[in-house]
């Protein structure tokens, strides 16, 4: 596999602000990546570098083989896709889609035609006379879409596309655009805060923070091995929850602060303090003896699954079988040990 | 009564007390000197009828001799220059300074603010200002063309038959150009700027953007802008007494100082209104025209 995008040390200020402190990452042709991070963290601001809206400070960037720096954005043969949609108000949706198309000298009728088979591929077909603002909030991406398809770009390039869209429509659009890029065989670049959407649509998930990427992999692999607490937190829904703990003496198991013990997977080094990271949907309600104990603060459920809290706030448990367990009841909750993540207490690192 | 207070206080009775009064001021204000104006254009005005309304009835009489008058044509020739030329560099201009300002630099604002001072200013001041500018024998306008070579000898503008309507081009130009870039300043930062990050990206360079984005969505601002700007140079009186009271020869006498002329010179005031009427149908016509290109307004 080649790499179609091409960051080495990226580096980004505004000002005093470091956005990007050198940032590499290679992306491979046809791959479809996930940018995650919180707020703030520089994914778009890593996105925008790539399409040139942002001009980077130092580093390489190389798109298709080709250096980009000092390259403006109409160079770059790129497409974006917007939050906002940034649908051109004042065209119709067929003007929308053919704006690139009549910029380059394409004649009339074949982008009139070209319009019209990306209008099929993107269910568009019936709305090609309207204007933007006649459009639901659904179509408009789907125009968005279209007018990075029509072209035929290097890759395409998502800042947050479906966080206008309403919860049934966005899971819709996640497998829209994850259709799309298979049967375009595209490299995509997506930009996200929400984890879920990174886990179900990319290849390869990015998880940045602060500026600089904590991990990056296969969805699966973050999830099952995070390199430090913060992706561990990040990725997985609900959160993962985090307990401090002392190893053991015989490096088996983590003793908690009521003197309850956790069993690992793993030896550890004994007597070292850590933190024991248990994901709430690896968490069984005990009906023999159990690792540990918390009395239940609230109890929520879906039909389908079953949230517990402690009462204290610092736990949570998914069941995906009805429970009878009720507030104020205290449980005993047990984990396979192989599932057990430990973490350092001063570094956040994975043990 | 009892309802009739009532409704005043909350029903249709407050609606039609507030549209009442909103009416009431533009008859009285606006409507009444307006309808006025028209009704003496066709009739016959002079010393003795002055002080009556019902006049002899005239017909169109004024507005053939209005048009037989001999200066007609170059009042109406240096009208459309006036109106036309002020406008057109007044838009340009502040066009480009408006796109300019918007690059947002360092200052970009406050310097853009003291562009207003030439807006604030008053006509007659400004007259007077352009009046030195533009003086034969000793105007900075005429050294500085001469130091750079473009003219050898100096230019009268005030008082030579062929400059004069343009020395108080120049000087409505400087006057009304703050008040466009202001304008369009406006109607620039509406503009969306991922509309422009999306154009860029689909391929588009400066001159497309500015062609295919920002033009189109202008419209509305360039058709208030514009339609403000005639009703404005067809009001513009105070630079021409300041700078060329309409001479030499008439050859810098637009329409509506050739209405005042005619009516508080020569105390022909039947002539005078028939000049304003006219001045009006045209306000009138562009006006339509602005309303309806307005209509099919496409935002956001």
């Amino acid at each position: 596999m080649t790499a179609q995008i091409e960051l080495k040390n990226i580096d980004k200020h505004y000002g005093a602000f470091h956005a990007l402190k050198k940032v590499s990452l290679s992306i491979e042709k046809g791959s479809f990546v996930a940018l995650v991070g919180p707020s703030g963290c520089g994914k778009s601001t890593l996105l925008r570098s790539i399409a040139g809206l942002e001009t980077i400070t130092s580093g390489d960037l190389h798109i298709a083989g080709k250096a980009m720096t000092g390259v403006p954005p109409r160079h770059r043969d790129i497409a974006m896709v917007f939050q906002s949609y940034a649908l051109y108000p004042h065209m119709t949706v067929e003007e929308n889609l053919t704006y690139s198309l009549r910029l380059h000298g394409v004649g009339k009728a074949e982008a009139k035609a070209k319009a019209a088979e990306v209008a099929a591929t993107t269910g568009l077909s019936a709305l090609l006379p309207r204007y933007p603002r006649q459009l639901s909030g659904g179509q408009r991406q789907r125009v968005a879409m279209g007018r990075a398809i029509i072209r035929n770009p290097k890759a395409f390039l998502f800042d947050e596309p479906l966080s206008n869209l309403d919860a049934a429509l966005r899971v819709q659009m996640r497998k829209e655009i994850r259709a799309l890029h298979d049967r375009l065989g595209a490299t995509s670049v997506y930009v996200t805060h929400d984890q879920i959407e990174a886990m179900t649509m990319a290849d390869w998930v990015v998880v940045m923070r602060d500026g600089i990427i904590e991990q990056q992999g296969r969805p699966l692999d973050l999830y099952d091995h995070p390199v430090n607490r913060f992706v561990a937190g990040f990725i997985g829904s609900p959160a993962m929850n985090f307990l401090d703990g002392t190893v053991s003496e015989d490096g088996g198991s983590v003793v908690l602060a009521g003197g309850e013990r956790i069993a690992l997977g793993k030896p550890a080094e004994p007597n070292r303090q850590v933190i024991a990271g248990l994901r709430p949907e690896h968490l069984r309600i005990a009906q023999g003896p159990a690792d540990f104990h918390v009395e239940v603060g609230n109890v929520e459920s879906t039909g389908s699954a079953t949230y517990l809290g402690s009462r204290d706030d610092r736990l949570q448990v998914v069941q995906t079988d009805r429970s009878s367990v009720a507030v104020g009841d205290r449980v005993g909750l047990e984990i396979d040990p192989a599932l057990v993540h430990l973490f350092d207490p001063q570094t956040g690192a994975r043990i | 009564m009892r309802r009739f207070l009532g409704s005043l206080r909350d029903g249709a009775g407050f609606d039609i007390l507030l549209v009442g009064a909103a009416m009431v001021f533009l008859i009285a204000m606006a409507g009444l000197p307006l309808i006025y104006n028209v009704l003496m254009s066709f009739q016959q005005v002079d010393m003795f009828t002055l002080g009556s309304l019902i006049r002899p009835w005239a017909g169109f009489q004024n507005y053939i001799d209005v048009v037989r008058e001999p200066a007609f044509w170059l009042v109406a020739k240096n009208t459309f220059i006036f109106v036309f030329f002020s406008m057109g560099g007044q838009f340009v201009i502040g066009f480009a300074l408006a796109l300019f300002f918007a690059q947002n630099f360092p200052g970009a604002s406050t310097i853009r603010g003291l562009f207003l001072v030439s807006w604030v200013m008053p006509g007659l001041v400004v007259g007077a200002i352009w009046s030195w500018i533009l003086a034969g024998d000793f105007g900075v306008l005429n050294t500085i063309l001469k130091n750079f070579g473009v003219i050898s000898s100096n230019i009268f503008w005030k008082s030579d038959p062929a400059f004069s309507i343009w020395a108080v081009v120049i000087a409505n130009i400087w006057l009304g150009l703050a008040f466009n870039m202001l304008l369009l300043s406006v109607g620039l930062a509406a503009i969306p700027r991922d509309l422009y990050e999306a154009a860029e990206l689909d391929g588009a360079n400066a001159f497309q953007r500015f062609w295919t984005i920002t033009l189109p969505m202008m419209r509305s601002t360039i058709g208030a802008v514009l339609s403000l700007g005639l009703i404005g140079t067809l009001q513009q009186f105070d630079l021409f007494p300041a700078i060329t009271e309409g001479g030499p020869a008439n050859t810098s006498t637009v329409a509506q100082f050739w209405s005042w002329q005619m009516s508080f010179k020569l105390y022909d005031f039947a002539k005078g209104a028939t000049i304003s009427v006219m001045m009006l149908i045209l306000v009138l016509i562009a006006s339509i025209i602005y309303v309806r290109s307005t209509r099919h307004e496409v935002r956001g």
